[in-house]
């Protein structure tokens, strides 16, 4: 395809992108490079292949450009970490010199290091998206590995032109955290498209069968399973609510290191068969789960945004969160979701037993079209393709005044190796 | 021809008295800016790689080359410093690293950084030297996005600083002298027995290979040979 230099092009830098997901990172990269690129953005994506699928790749109007991260030797996934960055690095070279490259698009601390390498090298602004923090994935820094990462989130959050935060929550974590100006910060919020769950047609009861028996309600819930997911939490929860609605079947999707202790949570409570820990599934059975269930829960203690919430509110699930983070700001309570105190398994279970109760059928209803319009208004990804162009064009605009720019010849011609001396 | 033969011998007699080497003459494209990457330096470490690297910038310095130092120096960092005819810049690592590698990997972005700076400022760097694997990253990484030879001068290989450790570190630290040793142009060690390493361990052919060491007589010459060589191919390369 032929780039045209007028368009804004921009570098996203992300190290997980589809297929290769572990967090919500790549699904976010994922859909806000398409929308970008259907709003007439050129948008490049350097990220890590995996198992043989690298190179270049053109779809929708994204190019993806994938390094070999396969067997890259480290002594931990820090280092991994690092050590990958040094491959993306090498590999943005060569995208630097084929595209005109007006804007770096960072996201996490994962990528700081070619982030901000590339950014003094090039002297491109640097943009980058904070999803989530370190100091509050695990309520402090403690250990050596956290204190690199926090470091590496700061330098990145220092060196960026503009920062871009999902909700107000990290917003003001970010300037709580590394004293950084509110003014050096906008807030995007993620989306979520309701046309891939509007879209999906099945055999709702086949399907089920294969989670739960026929009577049973579903409970739902999709996540890492690591400590700020809340995952025991739930776990919490289950015999209170197995009291009252003795027909909810717990299905537990995703995987984690807070696994094994949630499993044994659950043998130690709840009767045998009451929940199902599916491991990871793939995206079309875990938005068909996500519509079949009779609740979604996202029990988190630390939730920059929560769009487990908001894809529960697309595939019109009533859903139950945890009042913190993003998640208190996505859902309005009982009109488009139920809130519930954190950390509290007692008030959890009270919101499960609220959706599954039949009296309360026709409030949670409403409150699922609710939730449904209140998504198709603010939380879709040409929106948010949309607020991120503006911080673009604010960000290139103070660029031109600016004297910081590059020599033109960085952007010449290609070398070729040498070698051999006579 | 006896005036011809006389006039050669007579030059030959200037070139030698002069003690001009000829090759010298052959080679008069000499690099006009180099940039040496070294994790030591004076005065924080005096060692083997500090001298080694001092020794070079010396030389440089006094047959007029722009000759750039960059050194770790948590000191000194950001500071920068004439050495007599060379300039040393000092960087810290900007992030707290829990080990060797992990501290590599992140100074490779603050001395990428500088360098940078350099060449923006000064609008060209001929060569980069890299020194020793903690340097190799950054050096690596400055090639491709540059577009400038890279020299790297080993002074130990992995293999026998950890010998018989097979481990994640090892592992990556040997990936990354791997890499320098197949993107560099030229590769420096000062004994032959280190080339004979390089070849058995990361295959580097022995002819990419040079022995120098800063005791020999023809040191500088011998650098700035390999110096302007590798420039001059480079440019040729570049104009083809």
């Amino acid at each position: 395809m032929e780039r045209d230099d007028r368009k804004i092009t921009v570098l996203h830098i992300s190290w997980e992108f589809p297929p290769f997901k572990v967090g919500g990172l790549g699904t976010h990269v994922y859909h806000l490079t398409r929308a970008q690129a259907k709003a007439g953005m050129e948008p490049i994506v350097l990220t890590c292949g995996f198992e043989g699928n690298y190179g270049k790749e053109e779809k929708d109007g994204v190019v993806v450009y994938r390094i070999n991260a396969d067997n890259i030797p480290a002594e931990d996934f820090f280092s991994w970490v690092l050590q990958m960055n040094m491959l993306l690095q090498i590999e943005a070279a060569g995208i630097f010199r084929e595209n005109r490259v007006s804007i770096i698009h960072a996201h996490d601390w994962l990528s700081t290091t070619t982030a901000v390498a590339l950014k003094h090298i090039y002297r491109v602004p640097l943009i980058a998206t904070i999803h989530a923090l370190e100091s509050g994935r695990y309520g402090g820094i403690r250990g050596d590995r956290q204190v690199l990462i926090h470091d590496l989130e700061g330098k990145l959050v220092f060196e960026a032109w503009r920062v871009i935060c999902c909700s107000n929550f990290m917003k003001y974590s970010v300037v709580s955290t590394f004293a950084t100006p509110e003014d050096k910060i906008d807030v995007v919020p993620n989306g979520v498209e309701t046309a891939e769950f509007d879209s999906l047609q099945f055999n709702e009861q086949e399907f089920k069968n294969r989670f739960a028996l026929p009577h049973e309600k579903i409970v739902l819930f999709v996540g890492r399973h690591v400590w700020e997911k809340g995952l025991d939490i739930l776990m919490g929860a289950v015999p209170m609510i197995l009291e009252k609605h003795p027909e909810a079947k717990f299905v537990v999707t995703g995987d984690g290191y807070h696994r094994q202790h949630c499993e044994s949570l659950a043998k130690q409570n709840v009767p045998e068969g009451k929940v199902l820990f599916t491991g990871y599934v793939d995206d079309d059975t875990l938005k068909k789960l996500m519509k079949i269930a009779d609740v979604i829960v996202v029990p988190s203690r630390y939730e920059p945004f929560g769009i487990v919430a908001l894809e529960a509110m697309a595939a019109r699930t009533p859903v139950v969160v945890a009042d913190t983070g993003g998640l208190s700001e996505i859902v309005e309570h009982e009109k488009t979701g139920i809130k519930v105190w954190v950390e509290n398994s007692e008030s959890l279970a009270w919101g499960v037993k609220y959706v599954l109760d039949e009296n309360n059928r026709e409030k949670i209803m409403r409150m699922v079209e609710n939730a449904y319009s209140t998504v198709k208004e603010k939380y879709s990804w040409d929106n948010a393709a949309k607020l991120t162009r503006k911080i673009y064009e604010r960000v290139l605009k103070e660029y031109e005044k600016v004297t910081w720019k590059p020599r033109p010849e960085i952007f010449g011609r290609m070398d070729m190796p040498i070698v051999g001396i006579d | 021809m006896v005036d011809q033969l006389l006039s050669q011998r007579i030059a030959e007699k200037i070139i030698k008295r002069l003690g001009i080497d000829e090759r010298d003459i052959e080679y008069s494209k000499k690099p006009k800016t180099v940039v040496l990457i070294t994790p030591d330096f004076f005065p924080r470490m005096s060692n083997e790689v500090s001298y080694t690297t001092k020794e070079i910038a010396q030389h440089l310095a006094t047959r007029g080359v722009n000759t750039h130092v960059i050194s770790y120096d948590p000191w000194k960092a950001g500071q920068r410093e004439d050495f007599g005819g060379f300039t040393v810049h000092y960087v810290t690592n900007p992030v707290r690293a829990y080990s060797p590698l992990t501290w590599t990997l992140t100074l490779s972005m603050e001395v990428s950084r500088v360098i940078a700076d350099i060449f923006h400022e000064e609008g060209n760097i001929d060569l980069i030297h890299a020194h020793e694997w903690l340097s190799f990253p950054a050096g690596i990484h400055l090639q491709a996005a540059l577009r400038k030879p890279l020299l790297v001068n080993y002074y130990s290989i992995e293999h026998i600083r950890t010998p018989g450790v097979c481990n994640g570190y090892t592992e990556a630290v040997k990936q990354i002298e791997w890499m320098a040793s197949y993107e560099s142009k030229r590769i420096f060690v000062n004994q032959d027995w280190l080339k004979n390493l390089l070849h058995i361990h990361y295959s580097t052919p022995p002819e990419k290979v040079n022995v120098l060491n800063p005791e020999d007589k023809e040191f500088d010459k011998k650098i700035i040979r390999n110096y302007t060589w590798v420039v001059r191919q480079w440019r040729e390369m570049i104009e083809k």
